[in-house]
């Protein structure tokens, strides 16, 4: 029997190697680093330097309030999204099914520049198609990239855009896992459409929407693409910088790594915590 | 309680049609099975009645009403599903009152039907509990349960309890007779199990490929089957089925000859005019039917393969001096030691080429 173990690990080996190196190792060292001052050499221990100045740091609170600001509004809008799409999808009468399901999915395998360029050209203040729709319902041009609060709005659309069809293939696949005949006994008990969907779909779709949250903030938590490349840096003036870029500005631009590992690890914390309590909110009650 | 009629009813999937005209008067308070092997359209059939299928043509009034464009939950009818359909997140109490609470039913009302449901089910002290945590037969009584709250004219079962072990699904066979003599509805029973339909049914509707094979009672589709289909169907150990030739008639009916058994000859009295001499025909005997040499018409030699030993009775599986396979009954306490042994016919049904009945 420990025979057999010892050659199952040592054709594990390869990858538990690789894993050791690249993933279990900066999960430790980053601790590590966390506590050390890294804008002397050598390095030294003192834990205070980088967590005190996270406490006090105004950048930090910045980019903690804008990657809350758009977990908070940017998720719920985007799941809500994300079953309209699915109900849309599951619908008997929709043609060409294949298609669409294509089409939602197709967002999350476009290149990241390739996808923030596009959205760049199409918000752009004078060519942009974006202000060029509003103009012709008669509403005023949005300079988005230059002031906060429209540069914001750019990031949550711009995501929502990118994961919808993501989550809504997940929950298309939850709704077809519920069998066709509960909802023939509704129909026979005189239950509409609608109730159906509030009675029935929601609640048994539960465990397949938390999962799509939890999945969401985690990815909110870490946002970058977005505000690195299409509000350039997360501008405008730190506007929409989150704490994914804070982390990649002080790590790779300053170089000052013990105050980036700080942040990542209060990002990762901040991530668990959040679905913690999301989980224990939306337990199954006995 | 109400009638259900169905005038031509046909269905069709497309190009591909699945019910072919079928006719049926159920009557009110009646226990009818619709039976048939798997794919004949039985549930096809009663999902039309229900409504969550449409009608290709033909008519259907339940209670003298057409109902072709009515709506399900207009019907007056109620349905249980083979697979329960309970609803996974709700207790058995909420399963039973969901109807009736998103209606807008009252209260009072809603509550009085729930508890008597549970009491008729006998399922009052598991009414906080998920489905998960219930037995099949468990499930199966809330699923009737939430019929029964509906109070419906009409119930539909479609293969209830064959999801269930053998000694449970005796057990819910009995309480759903229970059930129809307490409630005095018109019942529609789905199955494909003959037992099933032969102990519960006032009258039997037999399907084969989406047409009527026979409409009856189970004992006069035992003793007196329309069609060779019909014949196999009923009954279990399942009616042996011999090759054989009409050679004349006299005085008493139509002779017919066992195919390669020279002198092993049946007189069939025959009320229609007999098929030509040398027709081909199909003897039909059921195993209770043989008898010891000399007791029926002729006697016949039969080879024994097996043996199975059932208690008060033993089943014979023999062969003829032809090849044919052939089922026989016996007393336990008269089973032949020897391989072969002479049996005698003592009641057969005759059936022409087709499978139709010659009577
Ligand atoms: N939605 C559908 N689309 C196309 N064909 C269907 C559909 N539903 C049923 N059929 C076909 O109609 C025929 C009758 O089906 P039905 O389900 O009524 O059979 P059944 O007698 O209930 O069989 P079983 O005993 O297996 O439940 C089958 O050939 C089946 O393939
Ligand atoms: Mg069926």
């Amino acid at each position: 029997m420990r025979n057999r173990n010892a050659t199952a690990y040592r054709f594990l080996a390869p990858y538990l190697l690789i894993f050791s190196v690249f993933w279990v190792w900066p999960i430790i060292s980053s601790f590590m680093i966390s506590f050390q001052a890294t804008r002397t050499v050598p390095w030294r221990f003192a834990p205070g330097f980088n967590w005190g100045r996270l406490i006090g740091d105004p950048a930090f609170f910045n980019a903690l309030k804008n990657t809350l600001l758009i977990l908070v509004i940017q998720v719920p809008v985007m799941i809500a999204l994300a079953m309209v799409m699915a109900v849309l999808l599951n619908s008997p009468l929709l043609k060409a099914r294949g298609l669409y399901r294509f089409a939602f999915f197709a967002p999350v395998v476009v290149g990241e520049v390739a996808y923030s360029a596009v959205f760049r050209l199409m918000f752009s203040l004078d060519f942009g198609i974006v202000n060029k729709l509003l103009n012709s319902i008669g509403l005023p041009k949005i300079d988005w990239f230059s002031n906060v609060t429209p540069a914001m709005a750019l990031i949550m659309i711009a995501v929502t855009w990118r994961w919808a069809g993501y989550n809504a293939i997940i929950l298309l696949a939850g709704m077809q896992s519920i069998p066709e005949d509960v909802y023939e006994a509704a129909t026979l008990d005189r239950v509409s459409k609608l109730k159906q969907f509030f009675h029935i779909t929601l609640p048994l779709l539960k465990p397949v929407i938390v999962f799509c949250l939890v999945l969401s903030i985690i990815g909110t938590m870490q946002l970058f693409t977005e505000p690195f490349l299409i509000t350039e840096r997360g501008g405008p003036g730190g506007g929409t910088e989150t704490l994914g870029l804070l982390l990649y500005r002080q790590g790779f631009r300053s170089l000052n790594f013990g105050y980036a590992s700080a942040v990542a690890y209060t990002m990762a914390a901040l991530a668990i915590a959040i679905t913690l309590v999301q989980l224990w909110l939306t337990r199954e009650k006995q | 309680m109400a009638t259900v009629t169905l005038s031509n009813v046909v269905k069709r999937f497309g190009a591909f049609e699945v019910v072919h005209g079928a006719n049926i008067d159920i009557k009110d308070g009646e226990f009818v099975v619709f039976v048939g092997p798997s794919g004949c359209g039985k549930s096809t059939l009663l999902r039309m009645i229900a409504g969550l299928e449409d009608i290709s043509g033909g008519e259907i009034a339940i209670g003298g009403k057409l109902v072709n464009d009515v709506e399900p939950a207009d019907r007056g009818i109620a349905m249980v599903f083979q697979s329960y359909a309970l609803y996974p997140h709700m207790s058995v109490e909420q399963n039973l009152s969901f109807g009736l609470r998103m209606t807008g039913n009252p209260k009072a009302d809603t509550d009085r039907r729930v508890k008597r449901a549970a009491e008729i089910l006998r399922i009052s002290e598991l009414m906080d509990r998920r489905p998960k945590k219930l037995s099949g037969g468990q499930r199966q009584r809330v699923a009737i349960g939430r019929a029964i709250v509906r109070e419906p004219q009409v119930f539909l079962f479609d293969e209830p309890l064959s999801n269930l072990d053998a000694e449970l699904r005796v057990q819910m066979r009995v309480e759903i007779s229970r059930l129809h003599k307490e409630l005095g509805a018109t019942m529609i029973y789905v199955t494909h199990d003959q037992t099933e339909a032969m102990t519960l049914a006032d009258r039997i509707v037999v399907l084969r490929a989406g047409h009527i094979e026979q409409i009856g009672r189970p004992l006069d589709l035992y003793d007196d089957p329309d069609n060779l289909f019909v014949a196999g169907f009923v009954g279990s150990p399942k009616m042996n089925f011999i090759k054989a030739q009409i050679v004349g008639r006299d005085a008493h009916g139509v002779v017919v000859e066992l195919a390669g058994q020279e002198k092993t000859r049946i007189t069939q009295p025959l009320a229609g005019a007999a098929p030509e001499a040398g027709s081909k025909v199909i003897v039909g005997v059921r195993p209770e039917h043989f008898g010891s040499a000399g007791e029926g018409d002729t006697d016949l030699v039969v080879a024994i393969d097996v043996v199975e030993h059932l208690g008060g009775t033993s089943f014979l599986y023999a062969r003829t001096a032809h090849g044919e396979d052939v089922v026989i009954q016996r007393d336990a306490a008269k089973v032949p030691t020897t391989s072969e042994v002479t049996v005698s016919i003592r009641k057969s049904y005759l059936f022409d080429e087709k499978g139709l009945r010659l009577r």
